[in-house]
């Protein structure tokens, strides 16, 4: 394994990262092979890494050096071809789901037959949660996603940024404990993005869930992460890992003002544009 | 102004009112002024009849002429115009449901499993390939000159064509919409129920209004072909007697049914489909 230079500069850890926290996600030796048309084609190779409780890692790389086929696979929605993961010690079954993970895709999945209030009171609904009850919570969460004149509209009718405002809150209405969320901006423009890392922020700097963030933006990733798992192109091995000692709470364009988040800017930019080089030379 | 409201319907009703008028007086008008080689044979009332006498079968037909009085006809004469109506309404829509509800049903489960859809892909593809119309006498043949032959022919219609949009709705349900449901805590009934049916029902609901006009056909040719009752057996009995104008009768009513249950399927699609944009109710 490669050593982090980061580690040393991890003065001013954020409580709740204190090297005392408990794991909760442990990647061990993961692989992946996909079968392309006869070849053996390895997507992700001998990768190991830990989320401890309460941290916010991203994971970056270029695309498709495999980030979304880990982030599958530790949620359980494809077998791996080798190596381990554990959620809180426990073995990720394939198509097993753990009620604790909530999981953010990188693409639009909202229910288009549904109403806003109707996607977002999804988990609850068919968790038989009465009416009533669900009413209110649904009611709070539209409004914390800043959606409260669209409760009744369906999600054809909103833009990117609110579409993908409904789809997280349709997952952290059900507080799960570990969010896994792929690129979940990825298709928005800077300044809906921006407003997506402040709305992000707010939640998770009051709610400290474990995070498991995949990303291909560095920008993004020095903006909401503790750590930055950096992984080489494809196939995706781990390269370095860094920790972010941006002091909280964040401001999404106020953090880009700091002098550690212009340090990690460069010296990551360089590593990446490394791996970039490398997937076009392929 | 040109295509506002007001003008299409004008253009519209002055369209009918040339076409009942020149029915009702062409031919008489082309034989007095025409000679007798270039006079429109299609006109010739023997043939297509004449909205007067159109008007005076359906009154007989239709119960409102009769000496007796209008119930005593209705319960009298067992192959009237609303007792012919109703059967043939009847059997289309019991023919039409069980047909849709079986394609439907049929169309879920072999498009949530491979494994059947493999087994059983070249019989429907085999079946389907019969001419539904050839199967009608073996039908009549088995299930009798009642209504339940009836019903069994518009089933036989409705069936492949509402199986075969189910089918292709079910597996066109978007991957990462059933992964999504599944993380947040969906069973595989649950899945079903709440992602797969609501996704199919586009493509289901491309295949009733179809089906619905299907039935309607399958259960005419039904009556055609062998019943007792019913607006085809009108037709038959209007063609033994060379009666242009009953026919016409029945033929109109056939339209007014095709066209009451072609609004009450619309209007179904158009509430349960709410979220597509072209059903969007306008404000
Ligand atoms: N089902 C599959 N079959 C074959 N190859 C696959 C499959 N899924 C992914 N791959 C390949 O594995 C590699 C990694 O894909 P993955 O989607 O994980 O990339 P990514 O890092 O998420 O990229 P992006 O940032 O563009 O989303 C890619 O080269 C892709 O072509
Ligand atoms: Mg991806």
């Amino acid at each position: 394994m490669i050593a982090a230079p980061g580690q040393g500069l991890a003065l001013a850890r954020d409580e709740g990262e204190t090297a005392a926290a408990r794991t909760r996600i442990a990647v061990q030796g993961l692989a992946k092979r996909f079968n392309a048309s006869g070849r053996e084609f390895v997507a992700v190779d001998d990768v190991s890494f830990e989320v401890k409780q309460g941290e916010f890692v991203a994971l970056l790389g270029p695309s498709g050096c495999g980030k979304s086929t880990i982030l599958n696979m530790v949620a359980g929605l494809l077998p791996r071809s080798g190596g381990r993961i554990l959620i809180d010690e426990d073995t990720v079954e394939t198509g097993k789901v753990n009620p604790r993970v909530g999981y953010v895709f990188q693409r639009d999945t909202l229910f288009p037959w549904r109403t806003v209030e109707q996607n977002i009171g999804y988990g609850l609904e068919i968790a038989g949660l009465p009416r009533a009850e669900r009413a209110g919570r649904v009611a709070s969460a539209v409004e914390k996603a800043g959606l409260s004149g669209f409760a009744q509209s369906f999600p054809r009718m909103l833009s990117g940024g609110m579409r993908q405002r409904v789809a997280l809150m349709r997952t952290l209405i059900l507080e799960p404990e570990i969010l896994l969320m792929d690129e979940p901006f990825g298709a928005l423009d800077t300044h809906t993005k921006l407003e997506m890392h402040k709305t992000l922020l707010e939640i998770w700097e009051r709610e400290r869930q474990t995070v498991l963030f995949v990303t291909h933006d560095l920008g993004e990733a020095l903006t909401l992460a503790s750590r930055i798992i950096l992984l080489s192109a494809r196939p995706g091995r781990l390269k370095e890992d860094f920790d972010v000692a941006i002091p909280r709470p964040r401001d999404p364009v106020a953090v880009r003002e700091t002098a550690e988040f212009g340090r990690l800017y460069s010296h990551i930019w360089h590593s990446l544009g490394e791996e970039f080089r490398r997937t076009r030379a392929d | 102004m040109s295509n506002s409201r007001a003008v299409i319907l004008f253009w519209q009703l002055a369209i009918l009112a040339a076409v009942l008028v020149i029915w009702q007086w062409g031919f008489d008008w082309s034989k007095a002024l025409l000679p007798k080689a270039y006079v429109p044979k299609i006109l010739d009332p023997y043939f297509v009849a004449k909205p007067t006498l159109i008007w005076q079968s359906f009154l007989r037909l239709g119960c409102f002429a009769d000496a007796g009085g209008f119930t005593a006809c209705v319960t009298g004469n067992d192959n009237n115009l609303w007792l012919a109506t109703l059967v043939t309404l009847k059997n289309t829509w019991w023919g039409f449901l069980f047909g849709s509800a079986s394609g439907i049903a049929a169309g879920l489960i072999l498009g949530r499993s491979d494994f059947l859809a493999r087994v059983f892909g070249p019989y429907i593809v085999a079946l389907n390939s019969i001419p539904r119309i050839a199967l009608v006498p073996l039908v009549i043949l088995i299930f009798g000159l009642g209504d339940l032959s009836k019903i069994a022919t518009a089933w036989l219609v409705v069936f492949f064509v509402v199986f075969f949009n189910t089918f292709e709705g079910t597996r066109a349900v978007d991957r990462d919409q059933i992964a999504a449901a599944r993380l947040l805590g969906a069973s595989e009934f649950t899945v079903l129920r709440t992602v797969v049916i609501p996704s199919a029902l586009a493509w289901v609901f491309a295949s009733l209004l179809p089906a619905v006009s299907f039935a309607l056909i399958g259960v005419i040719v039904g009556e055609f072909i062998g019943a007792e009752r019913g607006l085809g057996k009108l037709i038959i009995e209007a063609e033994a007697r060379a009666n242009a104008s009953e026919m016409m009768v029945a033929i109109f009513v056939m339209m007014f049914v095709g066209i009451l249950l072609a609004i009450a399927v619309r209007s179904l699609q158009s509430y349960l489909l709410r979220w597509q944009p072209q059903f969007e109710p306008s404000a």
